[in-house]
C-alpha cells in the first residue's frame, strides 16, 4: 500500500492555501501564519514501487508546477515505512519536526462508505497507463498549519471551514 | 465540392461539444461528435476527418486536476495516431478543457516534442472565473496571425472565458522567450484598447497574459476562451456583431474549413 502526498513546487502560488488561510482568519483565528495544501492519495493492491511511482509522476502531479513523494506503508496501519521515491526537493518538505507547537496537521479523509469519485476516476487512470493490477484508491486532503493553535481551535478549522463531518472525518497532529 | 468534416471528439463530462458542433456546421462542414471509446476501437477513423476539436467542458469530473485524465488516455490509446495528425498540418483546435488536454498531452506546444513543457493551472483568484474578456490577437507577419485559426481577425476581440484552471505557466523562461520569438501566441488577454489588463479583465494570472498558443506550423490552437460561444452577434452582452449578424468567434471556426477547403 502506498501513500502519494502532491506537493507544489517552491515559487509556484497555491491558491488553495492562500485561500485556506483566508477563511481561517474569516472565522476570528489570527494565529495561523501560514498554511500549505497537499492532496493525498492512498493506492493499495499490489502495485509495485515503481508502478506507483509512474502513477505519481504521469498522473497525479503536474510536472511544471508540482512535486511527489511515495510513501510505502505498512499494511492496516497509518504509519509510514519509508519514503520509496520522490521528486521533491528539500524546500518543498515540511521539514518541522510534529512535535513542535506552532506546527499542525489536519488531513481530511471521505468515511467509509462513502463514495469517492475522484478515486473512480483515477482507477480508470490507471489501467489507461497499462497497469493493470485491480487497484483501490482513496483521495484525502492534507492541510500544514503555521502557528500557535490549540486543539481545541484546530478542532474548529477541521469540523467548520475543511471538512463536511456527514461524509468526511478528520485527523489531526 | 466535398464538405469538410471535423470530428468532435467527446467522453464524460464534455459539455461543448453541441455548440462547437454547430459552429463547425454554420461554415459549411460536416460534423460527427465522437466518443473517445469509438475512436479507441477504430484508431484510423481519425484521418477521415479534415478537422479535429477538442470542446470544453469537465472531462471525468476535472477530477485530479483539469484535462488531466482524458490527456492521459488520449496520450496512452491514441497518441501515435493524434501526432501523426498534428504533423499532417491538419487543423486542431482545443477549446478550454480541450487546450488543457492539448497541454498536458504536449501536443502544444511542439507536436514534435510531444511531451508536457507547460500547464494551466488554477486561477490566481481560486475561484471559478466566468465573464466577457478582451484578446489582443497577435499580429506578427504581415498583420496577420501566423495561426491559420486566426485570421482576419481585429487587433482586440472578446470572447467569454469560464474555467477555473486557466493559469498559462511555461516550464522555464526559454520557453516563453521562444513562444514569442516563434510567433505561437496567438491570443493575450487585454484591456478594451488592447493595454496590459487587470482583473477581473486579466482572469487567471496567465505569465505574459497568454489566452491561447498555437504550435509553430500554426495548425494546432489552444485557447481558454470560448469561440463557440460568440458565432452570433446576440450571443455578445451588447449585441456587438461584425457585419450585422455574427460574432468573432465564427471567423475562427471559419478560418480552419477555409483552411481545408482552399
Amino acid at each position: 500500500m502506498f501513500k502519494i502526498e502532491i506537493l507544489t513546487k517552491k515559487g509556484f502560488k497555491n491558491p488553495r492555501s492562500e485561500h485556506v488561510l483566508s477563511d481561517i482568519c474569516g472565522i476570528g483565528v489570527k494565529d495561523v501564519t501560514k498554511v500549505e495544501y497537499s492532496p493525498l492519495y492512498i493506492i493499495d493492491g499490489g502495485i509495485s514501487s515503481v508502478e506507483a511511482e509512474t502513477i505519481a509522476c504521469e498522473l497525479l502531479s503536474d510536472r511544471i508546477t508540482e512535486n511527489y513523494i511515495v510513501y510505502l506503508m505498512q499494511s492496516g496501519t497509518e504509519r509510514y515505512c519509508k519514503v520509496v521515491s520522490k521528486s521533491a526537493t528539500e524546500g518543498d518538505f515540511v521539514s518541522v519536526p510534529s512535535s513542535d507547537p506552532n506546527f499542525s496537521v489536519i488531513e481530511v479523509w471521505y468515511k467509509k462508505g462513502v463514495t469517492d469519485t475522484v478515486s473512480e476516476s483515477l482507477v480508470k487512470a490507471v489501467k489507461d497507463l497499462g497497469i493493470v493490477k485491480e487497484i483501490k484508491v482513496n483521495t484525502g486532503h492534507k492541510y500544514c498549519l503555521y502557528g500557535g493553535v490549540s486543539r481545541t481551535i484546530l478542532n474548529i478549522i477541521a469540523t467548520k471551514l475543511l471538512a463536511n463531518t456527514l461524509i468526511q472525518e478528520c485527523k489531526i497532529r | 465540392m466535398k464538405k469538410v468534416k471535423v470530428l468532435i471528439l467527446r467522453t464524460a463530462g464534455t459539455n461543448c461539444d453541441w455548440e462547437t458542433q454547430s459552429a463547425f456546421e454554420l461554415c459549411g462542414a460536416a460534423v460527427e461528435r465522437v466518443h473517445i471509446n469509438t475512436l479507441i476501437e477504430k484508431k484510423d477513423k481519425i484521418f477521415e476527418y479534415d478537422i479535429l476539436a477538442f470542446p470544453g467542458g469537465f472531462s471525468y469530473g476535472d477530477d485530479i486536476a483539469s484535462g488531466k485524465i482524458l490527456s492521459n488516455e488520449i496520450k496512452s490509446k491514441l497518441g501515435d495516431k493524434v501526432r501523426k495528425y498534428a504533423l499532417d498540418g491538419k487543423p486542431i483546435i482545443g477549446i478550454c478543457n480541450g487546450f488543457q488536454v492539448l497541454v498536458k498531452m504536449g501536443l502544444l506546444p511542439d507536436v514534435k516534442l510531444f511531451k508536457q513543457v507547460s500547464t494551466l493551472s488554477y486561477n490566481d483568484s481560486n475561484k471559478f472565473e466566468c465573464r466577457w474578456v478582451y484578446l489582443k490577437t497577435e499580429k506578427k507577419i504581415g498583420n496577420e496571425s501566423c495561426c491559420i485559426w486566426a485570421k482576419n481577425l481585429p487587433d482586440v476581440i472578446s470572447l467569454p472565458v469560464a474555467h477555473g484552471e486557466g493559469k498559462f505557466i511555461p516550464n522555464n523562461e526559454k520557453l516563453l522567450d521562444n513562444l514569442n520569438k516563434n510567433n505561437q501566441i496567438v491570443f493575450r488577454y487585454s484591456s478594451k484598447e488592447g493595454n496590459e489588463p487587470e482583473y477581473p479583465l486579466a482572469p487567471n494570472g496567465s505569465a505574459e497574459q497568454i489566452a491561447g498558443i498555437c504550435n509553430i506550423k500554426g495548425n494546432i490552437l489552444g485557447l481558454m476562451p470560448h469561440p463557440e460561444r460568440y458565432i452570433f452577434g446576440l450571443q455578445h452582452p451588447a449585441k456587438k456583431s461584425f457585419n450585422g449578424k455574427y460574432g468573432w468567434g465564427k471567423v475562427i471556426f471559419q478560418n480552419a474549413v477555409d483552411f481545408v477547403g482552399r
